[in-house]
């Protein structure tokens, strides 16, 4: 016993010394950045897999190459939620990475709280100004006037509808419909109801990306007053197309609905791609999963119908490059979102996957040759982005289950909204002091 | 009994050479414990009495925020979706928990049976709880499926029109808990261990007595089960007001439809990491610990009422 004694303390002294040899190791890590050569590493975190990867990889490398004193570390974070939550702990803990990929959605909220770098300046100086983008990409990456973040990519919506099923009704597959009038119609023809079970179901105002985004701005209506910045999301013509909606859900009973729209199936089993809905309002995302799994379907896609046939509008959201508050080597991290950002990382970034937020890219690319593709690029300047506010999550869950609440006749389109517009408002007054 | 005497004598004649090595003995101890203790101070005990300070003020992890005193807990009791998120946890809680209970003490019963190949057996009911949460929503999410879900494909086969399940409002917390009744075998396993240890000799006794199977199951299985059943009501009662990755994965986080799937811990969650209201989270999450405090302490004041040991 006395003698094992003995060694407990060389021992334990060991232990502690590995211990701290090991988190000193981590410290020493960062503090290389900037090695002896006077290259400066840029850490840059990303969730990005398959072709993404590939063309991020592509653009690294063109960058690298302009400029050799810089080095690119990519660091994948898986993309989901949980990214966030590093990003925010490592952003609250004072080490971030110098740049992270970042749905431009939450531009606003994190802004709000300090944690993103202003690039105002460092745009002003480099040339790089809202002209040279989409007027929603760069507003969606501003808050209150400045820059925080580089748009990278965009999608769209719009009305995708399968021809073969107009054709079975009797509907010209070339003239799909373009008022809600028209749009009710044909929804009404190519349904097949058999009992309580849809054998076939026309279109869902909310099924995919109907969000009452969607058909607020089809009936044109406007969910933030540009003069105050107070959320308006009980207006009048929100409330027409949440009415419409909620009208719509009851002509065909909402519980019969909702078997398509809470457990329809993905990917394969995707009911427009397996013939199931006639029509439906999706992104340019899903044209890709089309050509995966059902090539030959055939379909076409349309501006989303308004109420007069005229004035088709979209809306947008996308990626885009940050640089946390915190990070070491900004003006670095600067560079590559300057490179990023221009029409040659543009066009590296999203060769055969997204949108880009450049237009002559877009023309590059040739979508707009293409039947599919030229729809939604077409949409694109008139696109709406979501009010970049510092509760725009919360805003989105509201609308979300204020659409939910008066399809399902919880509440009147009119109370739901106005109770939407009270509760994001009072939330974001704190941020006016 | 030497033994005893010499410590004995240790104690009442402590030389000051003895309690020099006794208290280094002490500090060799604390030193090879500390990565334990410094571990459960920083990653636990710290952080929870700073959640209750958080608690009362508008911090959202990226800033510090202000003291704002009760306002988090007032604001709590009148928002609506703090109480729906009450209603969905005790509404969950109150079916899933008994029930729990209910079939993990049946089918441990019939997996006691001596029958041949009854290994095989407890396997089957074991393996669904080696599927992880968020598989078992998907696969579920298929099953349950209102249009070509197999459950639904079956009642049409006797000429039932299924429910919409997961997609209406009023069954997708059955469906919840049908879910989470699959997945029981962990709970039949310590049932089984609790069968296994009440003593043939009650059995023989009720036999001669001329017991049937339905007397002796009530007067000598489920009193002598009580002890492993106020274990799992216990931790199932704990586990299912944390209820948070299956409704999590099933709805995305959105708690579709209607609200009707937004958990405690799920709107506890949003708050913290999604509206940054981190402040409002510690708040929530202190109720919640108040709550199954207060549950389980009813639940322990009860057992000694209905939980009987043996040989006590």
């Amino acid at each position: 016993m006395r003698k094992s004694k003995k060694f407990a303390f060389p021992i334990l002294a060991c232990f502690l010394a590995m211990l701290l040899l090991v988190t000193a190791c981590s410290t020493k890590g960062r503090a290389s950045d900037q090695d002896g050569k006077g290259i400066t590493t840029v850490t840059m975190w990303h969730g990005l897999t398959s072709i993404d990867l590939d063309n991020m990889n592509k653009v690294v490398k063109a960058f690298e190459e302009k400029n050799p004193t810089i080095k690119m570390k990519l660091v994948y974070t898986e993309s989901s939620e949980g990214s966030d939550q590093k990003l925010l702990t490592a952003v609250a803990g004072g080490n971030p990475p110098d740049v992270a990929l970042f749905d431009r959605f939450k531009v606003g909220t994190w802004a709000a709280q300090g944690s993103l770098t202003d690039l105002s300046s460092m745009a002003a100086e480099s040339g790089i100004t809202k002209e040279l983008y989409y007027p929603f990409a760069w507003d969606e990456s501003s808050y209150q006037g400045k820059l925080y973040a580089m748009p990278m990519d965009t999608d769209s919506r719009l009305l995708f509808y399968n021809k073969d099923h107009f054709k079975e009704v009797g509907l010209d597959p070339n003239n799909p419909p373009k008022t809600i009038a028209e749009l009710e119609a044909a929804a009404e023809k190519l349904t097949i109801k058999d009992g309580k079970r849809f054998k076939r179901i026309g279109f869902i105002p909310w099924y995919s990306q109907g969000w009452l985004y969607t058909w607020g701005w089809a009936f044109r209506g406007e969910f933030q007053d540009p003069a105050t910045g107070k959320i308006t999301a009980n207006d009048p013509k929100v409330v027409e197309a949440l009415q419409w909606m909620t009208d719509f859900g009851k002509k065909y009973n909402v519980e019969d609905i909702a078997g398509f729209t809470s457990a329809a199936g993905s990917e394969e089993m995707d009911p427009f791609i397996s013939g199931q809905i006639s029509m439906k309002i999706s992104g340019n995302f899903t044209v890709k999963g089309i050509e995966k799994f059902k090539p030959d379907l055939n379909y076409g896609v349309a501006p989303i119908p308004t109420p007069t046939g005229t004035n088709f509008t979209t809306w947008s959201g996308g990626g885009s490059a940050i640089i946390p508050k915190g990070a070491k080597n900004v003006a670095a991290a600067w560079k590559f979102l300057e490179f990023l950002g221009k029409e040659e990382g543009q066009t590296l970034l999203n060769a055969d996957s997204q949108i880009s937020v450049i237009d002559s890219v877009n023309d590059k690319y040739g979508y707009k040759d293409d039947p599919i593709m030229k729809e939604f690029i077409n949409i694109l300047p008139n696109s709406h982005n979501r009010p970049v506010i510092p509760e725009g999550q919360l805003l989105w869950n509201e609308l979300a289950s204020a659409t939910e609440k008066a399809t399902r006749g919880n509440g009147t389109p009119k109370e739901n909204l106005d109770k939407v517009t009270e509760t994001v408002n009072k939330a974001l007054e704190k941020y006016d002091k | 009994m030497a033994k005893l005497a010499d410590s004995v004598r240790v104690n009442t004649i402590p030389s000051a050479r003895k309690q020099r090595a006794l208290r280094k003995t002490n500090v060799i101890g604390w030193l090879f414990a500390s990565p334990w203790a410094i571990g459960l101070l920083c990653f636990y005990a710290i952080p929870m009495l700073m959640s209750i300070y958080f608690s009362f003020t508008t911090y959202s992890i990226l800033q510090p925020g202000e003291f704002v005193g009760m306002s988090n807990y007032i604001d709590l009791f009148h928002d609506p979706l703090f109480w729906k998120s009450i209603y969905n946890t005790i509404y969950f809680t109150v079916f899933f928990v008994p029930l729990s209970i209910f079939f993990g003490v049946a089918l441990a019963m019939m997996l006691n049976m001596k029958v041949k190949g009854m290994a095989v057996f407890r396997t089957i009911f074991f393996l669904p709880t080696l599927v992880p949460q968020v598989a078992l929503a998907v696969l579920w999410m298929w099953l349950l499926h209102p249009n070509f879900g197999l459950v639904n494909g079956m009642l049409a086969h006797f000429g039932i029109d299924g429910p919409p399940w997961l997609g209406g409002e009023a069954w997708s917390k059955p469906s919840l808990i049908l879910m989470s009744l699959w997945g029981i075998g962990q709970a039949v396993v310590i049932y089984l261990a609790g069968l296994g240890d009440i003593p043939d000799e009650y059995y023989e006794a009720a036999q001669i007595d001329g017991a049937n199977w339905f007397q002796k199951t009530r007067k000598v299985t489920i009193p002598l089960l009580t002890p492993v059943i106020f274990y799992n009501l216990v931790m199932g009662m704990i586990g299912a007001f944390q209820q948070f990755t299956l409704p999590y994965t099933l709805t995305k986080g959105q708690g579709t439809p209607a609200n009707s799937m937004t958990f405690y811990v799920m709107y506890l969650y949003e708050n913290g990491f999604r509206y940054f209201k981190m402040g409002y989270a510690s708040a929530m999450a202190w109720i919640l610990f108040i709550i199954v405090m207060a549950l389980t302490g009813i639940v322990f004041i009860t057992s000694k009422r209905w939980v009987h040991y043996q040989g006590k």
